[in-house]
């Protein structure tokens, strides 16, 4: 069988090439603020991936003969009082925040979601236990539960991911709630139960998927917002701890030589708040796409 | 009705009104030319679907629109004087003094945080030139002319704490507290129950008709119309089709939009063989531009002429003027109502046997303080093989209770529930009854997969022909609510509650969300379905000409009860129960011989709170005839077996 | 008005209790005790042994806690493990500084951000967008800067570079003007982000107020659209805008510990660091018990200013 139709105009039906066609083709990619999310976040991942083959210095490596120098070709970000390389020591920062941001958004879904499900759909005391608990955590300004709770954990990156998460939850739980308690009054619930569904089928069915979208989006922004705490616990001393490099730490570093060599502290915020508003736009971007009345 | 304007002075006239909302997907024409007068002390009505522009007209003339709708030309001359020309500054010693406004929504029409006194009383201060105590007379004063009991007392309320006829009768107060010579009410009624709309239409019509102030009166429902306007506008797509006095516009009606509007309300003597005459189709998208008539679509008689080139308003005699090439409209179809397409003639007999059965059924809810509110207090009904049931009653009155505990999606407090075979629902929000995560194939099939009917090709068979039964293209199975119509949402919502052969379908005001034109669809494809399936129906309205149409017998609550229950055209004929009068009496009938011949005394006060019921009879304090016998027993509802039931202690 | 307050109050005190008791078992949830972890490798068997009796470590779990409790309730907070200064004193040495530094930024922060909300609002009512738009986005990212970052930015710029404020320096009651140089860059910084959140939500609240029935209801009475402005939309608006003040004096005290770090302010935030740093658990559980008690009762009084503004609110 030889019932190949060669057509010389057409591009590839497959390949590398041909995906990332047709994935640019997606509504998702259309989206003006999506796309400029995607423009800041994905040369970031890139360089932050690629970062242990790049021509530069390693993010530990000292080098006594070029101290706090200015930026250059050489060294982007310029160096600091020990000679490391700014530019290197944020890329592994980044590296750290994306960690805390990713594992942070992911376990406040899953327990934000799942709670948040449970206390919504079923009522009763096991809403009253899981609200009454959720009240009491935010009780706390979330920056103070955090920053307690790695006084008791200890610093590190999984005290730090622990201890953010501890203080987003809740919100997970009580957004997930409320858009449960919203569902479930509405008509096509009633409509379900008419014909005597389970409740397993209301949940999977009806109500957890038209949870998700908000959620999603909440995530994103529950994302920048740990990056950025992370990097304050880490700039006050509580997070991520010296020799490994956090962009707060960094920051920190170089606030005693702020007159000397004010690269070494502000470079890696423009960092920060180049991720913050990149994940800013994704999540602005995704809740316009799947919003219905904006189309 | 001999209508015979005082002085015939024109007080508003409007040339050539133009009005546009530029929004992201194109110029909306709103108002596309609007010209009309209205005389001193003259009442218009102005009626409309939903997008006919209707209430962007009414708006336009205060400019009362936000951003982005603009008034982009036209004259409006009031007094002769031109207020389109005026500025902010100038327009605001118009508003409220000259013209008053009522708006459509008495829930969200006051402001929240504010007492009464203080948003009407200043207005009444600046416009009369009044002291702050004078003002406050004045103001209770129109409290008290628009029905507000205690209004001493009641001028110190938050709007929160009053109902929605009162707030409303707030707004009429406040409107023509300042004596205006033009009242513009933009559906004033259509958020309120059908009693509290015929008092609130009352007293518009005597208060203005008293200070011979002149009003505008926008709607969509033909029968406000005959009751009180002099004359009548005819909206459609942005331009007055049909302009003319009310005896000619309901007699001799010459566009046919009107003409298919006026047939698609069911009347006081239609048979149920006739079948409702329809609009087919949906009003044009106004985002594009429309060649040729807007109503072309739509419309039976249209020819080629009406494809390209737009009809002016023309002269048909008598102060009546109508936009169409054809001399008189749909003629042939519609000219006298007796040649309304008949039904295969299948009268209803009842075989005996019985569907459903609810027995002593009570419903209450325990509200926060410790007090319980009878929503359904001790309902006997019976739903016969084949036969519709029509539940009818204000707001309040359990009957939406009484058909949720028929789905079991609530539970009785009491009494039982007996149903032979499977209760399936249309709901009254096509908007909110579907899953907008689901495509329409998946939402039709929901039951068949939850009660693991066939497989998955024949679950899908039978969705396509379910489907198709309900009038709409099989291939919608892969669309999504949001892509549908409010009437084709509705048909999913029929095909749904089939799928599972149900013997009886509860439908909960399945038409009060949609438009007029849209309603008759979904009545028609309603009584079809009966009489091809054989299926019993609930169906619960407060529109009492569609419920006389469709149902074979009539069960009329308050407060809980049933007060009368019986053959539909018995109980409309010779209504016995007062309260099934009063409301009878409340219904607009789209006739203005009809209305003019009505006593005006609709039925006086709202309905009691639920939450402590008398321990006589409930209606007692609301009742013309009430005695102190009616204060004292409760009148009890005769055995289940008679076909005739009246709760009512001088029934005849 | 009285029963309402009673049952916020009640309300208010179930999440104290509850937040005593979380930061209490949280303590207790350290590997080892507080004792070895404050005392690190530095004690011996005997001497670690006091400090936990110090400490009341050795007591059932049950009496520590009612201690803790009445310890609380008599305000009786012990002292600092290694200077042996009362808790007390110093909480009330610091406190004065920080809450002048908050109260200070929500002034401030409320008169430029409710006129600015507004009038976007109002602007964008009429689709003139320019201002909304620059606002929505300044906005943005002012939310999205880390404030330490944003601190050390203008730390740099106008105490390092223009040297308009001092960078650092004792803290001089007697000399107001010193006092307002040496606080005003921390408000500042504090305020900025404030302002982004509240002026967003007065944006918010106004430009959905202005589009009510009630509004066009005011208009169509002949008023005009200044009046209906200050008199209808902005009380309206009012009611999310406190919410939303009272909900972000959470940030705003997690700000006050950064800013009081990077410009050396001896406050509470400070107090607590160095809490943290020597390991003094005692001090650390009282200051965070602090600050959401502190963080309870503004929401407690933000519930009651809602409720004189909004009649509406039953419960």
């Amino acid at each position: 069988m030889t019932d190949i139709t060669l057509t010389t105009t057409s591009a590839p039906k497959t390949g590398p090439f041909a995906i990332l066609l047709a994935a640019s083709r997606h509504p998702l990619l259309s989206h003006a603020k999506v796309r400029l999310a995607l423009l800041i976040l994905i040369p970031i991942l890139v360089l932050t991936i690629l970062a242990p083959v790049l021509p530069i210095q390693k993010p530990l490596e000292t080098n006594l003969r070029a101290m706090m120098q200015f930026p250059s070709i050489e060294h982007v970000f310029g160096t600091d009082k020990m000679g490391r390389d700014i530019f290197s020591r944020t890329l592994a920062g980044v590296q750290i925040s994306l960690l805390v941001g990713f594992s942070v958004a992911s376990i406040a879904l899953t327990f934000g979601m799942v709670l948040g499900t449970l206390a919504g759909f079923y009522g009763g005391w096991l809403d009253r236990a899981i609200m009454t608990v959720v009240d009491i955590f935010l009780a706390f300004p979330s920056l103070l539960l955090a920053i307690g709770l790695v006084s008791v954990m200890g610093t590190g990156i999984v005290p730090v991911i622990f201890a953010i998460s501890l203080a987003d939850v809740p919100r997970f739980i009580r957004l997930q709630r409320s858009q449960v308690l919203s569902l479930r009054s509405r008509a096509f619930i009633d409509a379900a139960r008419t014909v005597d569904a389970s409740q397993y089928w209301l949940m999977t069915r009806h109500i957890v998927p038209n949870t998700i979208a908000p959620m999603l989006v909440a995530a994103s922004i529950a994302a920048a917002n740990a990056i950025l705490v992370e990097a304050s616990l880490s700039f006050l001393g509580l997070g991520i701890m010296p020799p490994q490099p956090s962009l707060g730490n960094i920051v920190r570093d170089g606030q005693t030589y702020l007159e000397q060599a004010w690269w070494i502290s502000t470079l890696p915020g423009v960092v920060i708040l180049l991720i913050a508003i990149g994940l800013h736009f994704l999540s602005d971007g995704v809740r316009e796409l799947l919003d219905p009345r904006s189309h | 009705m001999n209508y015979q304007a005082p002085v015939k002075t024109t007080l508003l006239e409007v040339r050539d009104l133009r009005t546009q909302f530029q929004t992201a997907s194109g110029t909306v024409k709103a108002v596309d030319g609007v010209s009309f007068t209205i005389e001193r002390g003259e009442r218009l009505a102005v009626v409309g679907e939903s997008g006919s522009g209707k209430s962007a007209m009414a708006m336009s003339i205060l400019r009362l629109l936000t951003h982005p709708g603009r008034v982009v030309g036209g004259e409006i001359l009031l007094d002769g004087r031109d207020i389109s020309r005026l500025s902010e500054g100038q327009l605001n010693t118009v508003r409220g003094r000259l013209v008053g406004t009522v708006f459509q929504d008495p829930m969200s029409s006051l402001d929240p945080v504010m007492r009464i006194s203080r948003q009407m009383i200043e207005p009444i201060m600046r416009n009369l030139r009044l002291n702050r105590d004078q003002a406050r007379a004045e103001a209770i004063k129109w409290l008290d002319k628009v029905g507000i009991p205690e209004p001493e007392r009641r001028i110190e309320a938050y709007p929160f704490e009053m109902s929605g006829g009162m707030r409303q009768r707030v707004m009429i107060a406040m409107a023509l507290a300042s004596r205006p010579q033009l009242v513009i009410a933009d559906e004033p009624t259509t958020a309120l129950d059908v009693t509290i709309q015929a008092q609130i239409v009352e007293v518009l019509k005597t208060l203005t008709a008293e200070a011979g102030s002149a009003m505008m009166f926008i709607t969509h429902d033909l029968g406000l119309v005959a009751r009180f306007a002099h004359k009548v506008a005819v909206m459609y797509a942005g331009r007055i089709v049909e302009f003319g006095r009310v005896e000619d516009i309901f007699a001799n009606p010459a566009h046919p939009y009107t003409q298919s509007l006026l047939g698609t309300i069911p009347s006081t003597t239609m048979l149920k063989s006739e079948r409702l005459p329809q609009i087919s189709g949906l009003p044009p998208d106004m985002r594009h531009e429309i060649t040729g008539c807007a109503f072309k679509d739509r419309c039976a008689a249209a020819h080629d002429r009406c494809l390209a080139e737009a009809p002016r308003l023309t002269d048909r005699g008598h102060e009546h003027t109508a936009a169409c090439w054809t001399p008189h409209g749909l003629e042939q179809a519609l000219a006298t109502g007796q040649q309304h397409a008949t039904r295969l003639n299948k009268p209803f007999e009842p075989d005996g046997s019985v569907v459903v059965e609810l027995n002593a059924l009570r419903k209450q809810f325990a509200t926060s303080r410790k007090m319980v509110v009878r929503a359904v207090n001790g309902v006997n009904l019976r739903v016969h093989k084949g036969e519709t049931l029509g539940i009818v009653g204000e707001s309040g009155c359990g009957k939406s209770t009484v058909a949720r505990m028929l789905l079991g999606l609530e539970r009785p407090t009491s009494g039982d529930i007996f149903i032979a075979g499977l209760a399936q629902m249309v709901f009254q929000d096509p908007a909110a009854s579907f899953n907008p995560k689901m495509t329409i194939g998946d939402i039709v099939a929901e039951p068949l997969v939850v009660k693991s009917r066939g497989s998955k090709a024949e679950r899908l068979d039978t969705v396509k022909r379910l489907i198709s039964q309900v009038g709409l293209d099989p291939a919608f199975v892969e669309r999504y609510p949001h892509q549908l119509s409010g009437g084709q949402r509705q048909r999913v919502a029929v095909a749904r509650a089939l799928a599972l052969n149900p013997s009886v379908v509860v439908a909960d005001e399945p038409t009060s969300a949609l438009d007029v034109s849209v309603r008759a669809q979904i009545i028609n494809l309603l009584v079809d379905l009966k009489e091809e399936l054989g299926i019993s129906f609930v169906f619960i309205s407060h529109d009492l000409l569609t419920v006389r149409y469709i149902s074979d017998r009539i069960a009329v609550m308050y407060l809980g009860e049933v007060v009368e229950y019986g053959a539909a055209e018995e109980v409309f004929a010779d209504p016995r129960h007062p309260y099934t009068r009063a409301l009878i009496d409340a219904v607009p009938v789209p006739d203005p011989v009809v209305e003019s011949r009505r006593a005006a005394t609709p039925l006086q006060g709202e309905l009691p709170s639920p939450l402590n019921l008398p321990k006589g009879c409930a209606f007692a304090s609301r009742c013309p005839m009430a005695t102190d016998r009616c204060r004292a027993e409760k009148p009890a509802l005769p055995d289940h077996d008679l076909s005739r039931q009246v709760a009512c202690h001088y029934a005849h | 008005m009285a029963e309402y307050t009673a049952k916020k109050l009640v309300q208010m005190l179930i999440t104290v209790l509850g937040v005593i008791t979380l930061v209490f078992f949280t303590l207790r949830l350290i590997p080892g005790d507080a004792a070895s972890a404050m005392a690190g490798d530095t004690l011996s068997g005997e001497a670690l042994q006091a400090l936990r009796e110090q400490m009341g470590l050795d007591e059932p779990l049950v009496n520590q806690y009612l201690g803790f409790l009445r310890d609380l309730v008599t305000v009786d907070l012990g002292e600092t493990i290694t200077t042996r200064i009362p808790i007390a004193e110093l909480l009330l040495r610091a406190l004065p500084i920080t809450l002048s530094i908050a109260l200070a930024t929500i002034v401030l922060s409320i008169l430029i951000s409710i006129p600015l909300g507004t009038l976007a609002a109002f602007m964008a009512h009429k689709g003139r967008n320019w201002l909304d738009n620059g606002l929505t986005g300044a906005a943005m990212i002012i939310d999205l800067m880390p404030s330490f970052w944003m601190a050390l930015v203008l730390l740099l710029i106008f105490s390092l570079g223009l040297g308009w404020f001092p960078a650092s320096g004792q803290l001089n009651w007697s000399d107001p003007w010193a006092l307002v140089l040496r606080l005003a860059l921390p408000v500042i910084v504090l305020s900025l982000s404030q302002v982004a959140t509240l002026a967003r939500i007065t944006r918010t609240a106004v430009l959905e107020v202005l589009n009510e029935d009630y509004v066009r209801t005011a208009r169509s009475m002949g008023w005009s659209e200044l009046r209906v402005l200050f008199r209808h939309a902005l009380k309206n608006a009012a009611l999310p805008i406190a919410t939303v003040v009272g909900l972000s004096f959470g940030n705003l005290l997690g700000g006050t510990v950064i800013v009081e770090f990077i410009f050396t302010i001896p406050g509470v935030g400070n107090l607590l660091i160095s809490g943290i740093n020597s390991r003094d658990y005692q001090l650390v559980q009282t200051l965070i018990v602090f600050y959401a008690l502190l963080f309870v009762v503004i929401n407690f009084a933000t519930d009651l200013i809602y409720k004189t503004l909004d009649p509406r609110v039953q419960f």
